[in-house]
């Protein structure tokens, strides 16, 4: 029953249309209008239920470049993680360290990881980049960026 | 008092050395902050309104023109080089100057960005004199039953923004508009799909959804990529000839998207990016080789290019002639005419003509000055792409994260960012166009409120809808433009 990508695919799309109309019906209603906010979630949460039933049953119409698009080699999709967790760290950090600190880290260690070998550059770029654009940002634009452990 | 003579005065004011002068500041750092992350012409103009103190005020609002023009030409630059929209009038923008730029034909891709922006706003200036009293009056008539057959008909570019399955393209769309029913209802005040979560109540900012889908996701498909050269012809990146087949390409669109542009410019709330869209859509449709878009086309990016600009200038009707800001953009430009004690309305071109056409006048001189001031920039910006791949990536990453924290100030977007970039990651490796998502994200909003506020009008009753010619209109031109492609695919099918 699941062999088709687009099975799969229309599965999880009905669960998402299913929980987004159970919470659309349960939306509290306003007494003054009978145009509620929930008539046009309703509508969508419908029209997704339908499309992906539609998705289940027509013929997948993929070719073969689609296919292969998704062929990912193993060491890829680690790099991909790997880059996922540095750009989660680097969020969780930028209010902790400050945008400078944690910037030029990120992308010395980001690009370092993807195979930059020139530390030299690398290690001017993430400096002046992040420097440059926090005084931008905060002296000219007038817009904070967290300052963090930094004087400055 | 004649408009010849109040042109004329406009004229010298405007091509004064002094006038000249403020113009090339304005654009030079229009397009400058343009082209910083998640900055558009919003923040350009505000970042401007204290220079103005103390200005002249024709002088000052010469100098605004300059910014604003700069800064939609800015933005245009990191869609075409980065797939990195910062402001939604240019998204439209990077469905074909990206692949373009991709192919090693970047500094071509700016340069038809100029000519087109340059095209767009001159042709909509003069529209815009010849009748910007008369225009100002048509879009007030604009009823909610009209807006939403307008938004209508801009959602029927879905159909069309598809690559193969148009069920996947509908059901992009769908879940876009769902994520622009999360946030506090305007109209009843009602908390929908927030979780009763605080960063959720003003609903997902604009920004992440598109710097997460586009930016994000591609950054994901670069480092699949890192390897593999496909930037092959390193050396002309900055080339801006445009062959003589190419510009008669550019020809077309450019004609007809200045007055579309212009046209849909002057209804408050639709704007560029509206425009931006459905010059996109009309000119895939009348195309002879309308599979070359989305591919790197010189018509697909002339198109939302000649119509952004036509609608920047189309805004100006209804904030000069009647005083309503149409636009977040105009709305702070209203800020900066009130800071130098100037009062747009219908009296301001019968009292302060000098003013009036002075703005009409720099508009002129800002559309020059923006092509004589980048055109000769363009090979230094499209150097970007010479950046290694490995350095790029980071550098993508920090620009989209600064963007996005530079407008809401809260991590939690950051995280809702990484999360729209997954998610535009995985519908580009089964096949779901991102495009609709973000039209129906765009056009969602305004699509439910005019549908609602039309109904409330009517005491819900559908005949509103086609009641007034206007909307019947729009309606039936949506419908029509949603059923065509379809059936033009069964029959290629058949």
């Amino acid at each position: 029953m699941l062999r088709t990508m687009n099975r799969k695919i229309s599965l999880i799309l009905l669960a998402l249309a299913a929980f987004y109309l159970v919470m659309t019906y349960n939306l509290p209603a306003y007494t003054y209008t009978e145009i509620d906010a929930d008539m046009v979630p309703k509508g969508l949460g419908w029209l997704l239920v339908f499309l992906s039933i539609v998705l289940f049953f027509i013929k997948d119409s993929e070719t073969e470049e689609q296919r292969e698009r998704r062929n990912i080699p193993k060491k890829e999709i680690i790099t991909l993680l790997a880059v996922t967790g540095m750009i989660l760290l680097y969020i969780f950090l930028l209010e902790i360290l400050g945008f400078v600190a944690v910037t030029a880290l990120f992308v010395f260690f980001c690009s370092w990881f993807l195979g930059y070998k020139k530390f030299i550059t690398n290690a001017i770029v993430s400096i002046v980049f992040p420097v440059v654009l926090y005084m931008l940002f905060t002296q000219f634009l007038r817009i904070e960026l967290p300052q963090g452990i930094l004087p400055f | 008092m004649g408009s010849i003579e109040g042109i004329m005065t406009g004229f010298q004011t405007a091509f004064s050395l002094e006038g000249i002068m403020f113009v090339m500041i304005g654009v030079l750092v229009g397009t400058f902050i343009g082209m910083l992350p998640g900055l558009g012409p919003i923040s350009a103009i505000a970042v401007m309104i204290p220079i103005t103190f103390g200005m002249d005020p024709s002088t000052g609002l010469i100098m605004m023109a300059g910014v604003y023009y700069g800064a939609v030409f800015g933005g245009s630059t990191s869609s075409i080089l980065l797939n990195a929209p910062g402001i939604s009038g240019t998204v439209a923008t990077s469905f074909d100057g990206y692949p373009m730029a991709q192919q090693g034909k970047a500094g071509k891709a700016l340069a038809i960005a100029a000519i087109a922006s340059f095209t767009g706003g001159t042709v909509s200036v003069v529209l815009l004199m010849i009748m910007a009293p008369a225009l100002a009056s048509v879009a007030i008539s604009f009823g909610p039953p009209a807006y939403f057959g307008l938004m209508l008909l801009g959602l029927t570019a879905i159909a069309s923004l598809s690559e193969g399955s148009t069920t996947k393209a509908l059901i992009s769309a769908v879940v876009g508009f769902m994520a622009v029913t999360i946030g506090i209802d305007p109209q009843t005040g009602t908390q929908r799909f927030t979780f009763g979560n605080a960063n959720l109540f003003e609903g997902i900012d604009f920004l992440v959804i598109a710097l997460g889908l586009f930016a994000i996701a591609e950054v994901g498909k670069l480092i699949i990529a890192r390897h593999d050269d496909s930037l092959s012809d390193k050396r002309n990146v900055g080339s801006l000839k445009i062959t003589k087949e190419e510009l008669k390409d550019m020809r077309g669109p450019m004609s007809r998207q200045s007055f579309v542009g212009f046209f849909l410019g002057v209804l408050p709330g639709a704007g560029a990016t509206i425009a931006s869209f459905i010059g996109y859509i009309m000119e895939k449709k009348i195309a002879k080789k309308p599979e070359e878009f989305g591919k790197g086309s010189v018509k697909g990016l002339t198109a939302p290019e000649t119509a952004n600009n036509a609608a920047t200038s189309g805004a100006f009707v209804p904030l000069l002639s009647l005083g309503i800001p149409g636009s977040g953009t105009t709305a702070v430009l209203l800020g900066a005419f009130l800071v130098l004690g100037v009062q747009p309305g219908p009296l301001l071109m019968v009292e302060r003509p000098e003013i009036f056409w002075g703005i009409i006048a720099s508009m002129y001189l800002g559309n020059i000055v923006l092509l004589v001031l980048n055109l000769p920039l363009i090979p230094y910006i499209s150097k970007i792409l010479n950046i290694p791949r490995p350095l790029l990536i980071a550098l993508v990453i920090m620009f989209s994260m600064i963007g996005v924290y530079a407008i809401s100030f809260s991590t939690f977007d950051l995280y809702m960012l990484v999360l729209f970039g997954v998610l535009g990651f995985l519908m580009r490796l089964f096949a779901f166009p991102a495009p609709p998502f973000i039209l129906a994200f765009i056009l969602g909003g305004m699509l439910e409120q005019s549908f609602r506020q039309s109904l409330s009008i009517s005491n819900g009753n559908f005949m509103i809808f086609l009641e007034s010619p206007i909307s019947l209109t729009l309606i039936i031109l949506s419908v029509l433009s949603f059923i065509f492609p379809l059936l033009k695919l069964r029959k290629k099918k058949a």
